[in-house]
């Protein structure tokens, strides 16, 4: 119970090695896979309809620009800029953004 | 609501600047309160323009119309029923796009609306030039340019409601245009709703919602007769609407939203190639950076904590001593009496001891108005969240943690800086386990009488111990009364900004001021009722007369130093017998001298012992007393619960003047124990009395955890009352303190004195 009730430490991120993140062509990146100062497109958001439309409520539409600007001290949530505002997205939510890198 | 006036409803996205605008309108004149039965706060001010008075109401923030959040019901509940004569939507200029996404659900909504383009002053700098009056067309509403820090377009905002309000009410002609398979959908239910004689007004608005699956309107259609058809057909609708475009219809909607706001936005915003500086990401680069970031966090809890303390030390000296003046002039004014005692001890003392508290708490409130204001708020989510997720809470509710370790009471009020109501009342029901500065000073006497040597460790432990139950509740309760209410953490962070003096003046006023109205009430009636449990019934009987046995001690001091006295004038015969010199007389010489310093060292010694016997006496006196007066009584009664906690009446009388404050058990362990109600932390003779009155080590560990636990006092369970709005969640807090306490008193009793440990 200990661990769990105190379930967080300052390990790597705990998402870093998913089961499902790669398909057989190992194209799929999720938002949650990138570092902080990468810059990619958005090209797919899963999860739940609450958690798509809040999504697009804050303004992160398909085809948008995210630059990740950081990870916070605990390495969860996680800062990105959209359209130049600054956003906080839990690690376990980015894991349902799909995205793609800039071509150029 | 007012009738006298117009109605303004206030509709924007957090962090649009609603608040800065509402201060512009309306200055001083406003009120805060919650919104009725639930904890989203509740403001309202007033503002006349040329003759005519409005009320103005500040709708919570939110990025939508839909019903996820409670915030989202409130300001949709408000906009749809109670008919404000104006809404204004505060749009941030500087992010138009998303701003706009609730303004298209304002149009379809179809109320008479003012756009104001806020913070028009960063979005210049960001390049922006926006052209208001084509966005005024394309969005059928008249767009106001302002700068809500410093009031720039207060006036032209005033012209434009005053216009409004003039022209009455107008229908927009602007539609959210669809994409045509949508649009036939919307049309024909719209003629539908008003073929089956549903509604008669907002006619698109509500036939978007029910394709939407939107659950209040869908609810709304299906409480009455005969609209099952209609809602059956909305279902095919959606199901082809779904087949057409491979998405859900809410997502389609949304999208065909954003597309109107782009499509707008391309003809009337230009975008100069301004890179402007992002100040905010250089801040954060220290502020919540990797390694800076939690200690920088902790340097300004600390210096929050320091200022509270250190400033806040001088008001209150000020107050404390202000209150014993007027306690003092009172008890020269007023004849003794019942009256005189329920004035001086019952309301002003009991009032008094809490406003001593009020600098620190005013400071305290300021500090928070600060971060919240600066945008650093945010930041503490941001850098706590992962912390505070584990138990189910938004990264936020790390702050009214923190502040609890001063004063539960402000710190539920801080609460209010977390949006989601469950968010809110979770908070709010482990905050009590924050160990208040209130049961430090419990804390320093008991574990001063029975633990000298480990003190700190001691005292450590329970605040460890607070912190451990405050966790495990609110996994507990996030996982059962308050599960599933929980929302995606999509946060914004604000760009940081000076906050204005009057803004921060305005903030901490407002809760300050609640502050002292509600909780002066309710102290001031627990102040009476506890004043009145140790003032009733006037008669005791007392086992020994006190009133003789302090006569009698007196007559046989005054014995002893009259035999002193004797002495003396037999010593100094004695001494002039043997007196030869004759140049001087025998009471200028040194023998005479040393007699004398002999005889008064042993009057002095004979009254401090005479004065101490008289204090036991009369203290005797007052623990006998108190034993038979109501509050005793009641200690007496409530015994038999306590026992198996070791506790006797009088643990049980002090933990019960406990509720009341929880400084108030030292002053009554003062009384209970002998030692006078003005017993100090470093009080000697009630540490003494302490263990003598055969209280041991285990029992005190026992009641340290109790007090540790149970309710901290009257005014948290007004503040936790007044904050939930319910009776229910107030109740459940008490019981469920009340009842862990008793266990852990329970338990630690229980296998210490099985284990024969601290006996």
């Amino acid at each position: 119970m200990g661990r769990k009730l105190f379930g967080f430490g300052f390990g790597r991120r705990h998402n870093r090695k998913r089961r499902h993140r790669l398909d057989i062509s190992g194209k799929e990146l999720f938002l949650s896979d990138l570092q902080a100062g990468e810059r990619v497109r958005v090209v797919a958001v899963g999860g739940s309809e609450h958690f798509r439309i809040r999504l697009m409520e804050m303004g992160i539409l398909i085809g948008d620009i995210i630059e990740v600007s950081k990870y916070a001290p605990l390495q969860d949530p996680m800062e990105i800029i959209v359209k130049g505002y600054h956003l906080a997205l839990r690690v376990s939510d980015s894991e349902k953004i799909i995205v793609e890198y800039l071509k150029d | 609501m007012n009738d006298s006036g117009k109605n303004i409803a206030i509709a924007g996205n957090p962090n649009s600047g609603k608040t800065t605008i509402f201060n512009a309108l309306t200055g001083a004149r406003q009120h805060v309160g919650n919104w009725p039965g639930i904890t989203v706060e509740r403001k309202e001010g007033r503002f006349s323009y040329k003759q005519i008075s409005y009320n103005v109401i500040d709708l919570p923030g939110t990025y939508s119309l839909a019903s996820y959040s409670i915030e989202e019901t409130i300001a949709r509940g408000y906009l749809i029923d109670e008919h404000p004569d104006v809404v204004i939507n505060i749009v941030d200029a500087a992010n138009l796009t998303r701003n706009l996404f609730l303004t298209t659900q304002l149009i379809e909504l179809g109320i008479p609306l003012i756009i104001v383009l806020n913070m028009m002053d960063m979005a210049t700098e960001k390049g922006l030039e926006i052209d208001t009056e084509t966005l005024s067309i394309l969005l059928g509403a008249p767009v106001v340019k302002m700068v809500g820090r410093t009031g720039a377009g207060a006036e032209e905002l005033k012209q434009a409601i005053a216009l409004a309000v003039e022209k009455g009410p107008v229908s927009h002609d602007i539609q959210i245009p669809y994409p045509r398979e949508l649009e036939a959908e919307i049309v024909e239910l719209t003629s539908e709703l008003a073929r089956r004689k549903i509604a008669r007004d907002r006619l698109r608005w509500r036939a978007v919602k029910l394709l939407e699956r939107d659950k209040t309107s869908t609810e709304k259609i299906k409480v009455r007769a005969n609209t099952s058809p209609l809602l059956a057909n909305v279902d095919n609708a959606i199901r082809r609407i779904e087949d057409i475009y491979k998405d859900t219809s809410r997502a389609i909607i949304s999208h065909a939203r954003y597309g109107f706001i782009q499509g707008a936005l391309r003809e009337c915003v230009r975008e100069t190639n301004a890179t402007p500086f992002d100040y905010s990401r250089e801040i954060d680069k220290v502020l919540t950076n990797k390694w800076l970031g939690l200690p920088v966090f902790a340097g300004m809890l600390w210096l929050m904590f320091q200022l509270t303390y250190t400033i806040g030390a001088y008001p209150m000296d000020w107050i404390d001593s202000g209150v014993a003046w007027l306690m003092s002039a009172l008890d020269k004014i007023l004849p003794t009496g019942m009256l005189s005692s329920l004035i001086i001890d019952g309301a002003v003392g009991g009032v008094g001891a809490i406003a001593v508290f009020l600098p620190n708490i005013f400071i305290l409130f300021f500090i928070i108005a600060l971060f919240e204001d600066s945008g650093y708020m945010a930041r503490v989510a941001f850098i706590m969240d992962r912390i505070m997720h584990s138990i189910g809470l938004h990264g936020k509710a790390f702050v009214p943690m923190v502040m609890g370790f001063g004063c539960n009471v402000p710190a539920i009020m801080g609460t209010r800086i977390l949006e989601s109501r469950r968010d809110r009342i979770l908070s709010i029901l482990i905050n009590p386990f924050m160990s208040c500065s209130a049961r430090f000073p419990v804390y320093v006497l008991v574990v001063g009488a029975f633990f000298p040597q480990q003190a700190g460790t001691v005292i450590f432990s329970l605040y460890a111990l607070g912190i451990f139950v405050a966790i495990a509740s609110g996994k507990l309760f996030s996982r059962t009364i308050l599960s599933g209410m929980s929302r995606p953490f999509v946060m914004e962070l604000p760009p940081y900004q000076m906050p204005t003096f009057r803004s921060l003046m305005l903030h901490t006023g407002e809760r300050g001021i609640i502050f002292i109205k509600k909780m002066g009430t309710v102290i001031l009636a627990g102040s009476i009722l506890i004043w009145a449990l140790g003032y009733f019934p006037r008669e005791v009987q007392l086992p020994k007369d006190f009133t003789a046995l302090e006569i009698q001690a007196l007559d046989d001091w005054k014995l002893l130093s009259d035999q002193i006295d004797q002495r003396f004038a037999e010593s100094v015969e004695i001494g002039k017998e043997l007196y030869s010199s004759k140049l001087t007389p025998f009471e200028e010489s040194q023998g005479y001298q040393i007699l004398s310093s002999q005889r008064n060292s042993l009057h002095t010694e004979v009254s401090v012992a005479r004065d101490s016997v008289i204090a036991d006496l009369h203290f005797e006196q007052m623990a006998e007393t108190m034993e038979q007066k109501w509050i005793g009584r009641l200690g007496k009664t409530i015994e038999p619960v306590l026992a198996p906690l070791g506790f006797s009446w009088r643990e049980s009388v002090a933990l019960i003047t406990g509720f009341v404050a929880k400084e108030i058990v030292v002053s009554t362990y003062g009384v209970l124990f002998g030692v006078g109600s003005e017993a100090t932390e470093e009080n000697v003779g009630i540490i003494e009395n302490l263990r003598k009155s055969g209280m041991t080590p285990l029992v005190a560990l026992a009641f340290l955890v109790f007090t540790l636990l149970y309710t901290p006092c009257l005014a948290t369970i007004a503040v936790i009352k007044r904050e939930t709005g319910s009776w229910g969640y107030t109740a459940f807090s008490v019981i469920y303190s009340l009842i862990l306490a008793w266990l852990l008193a329970f338990m630690i009793y229980q296998i210490g004195s099985s284990l024969n440990w601290l006996t």
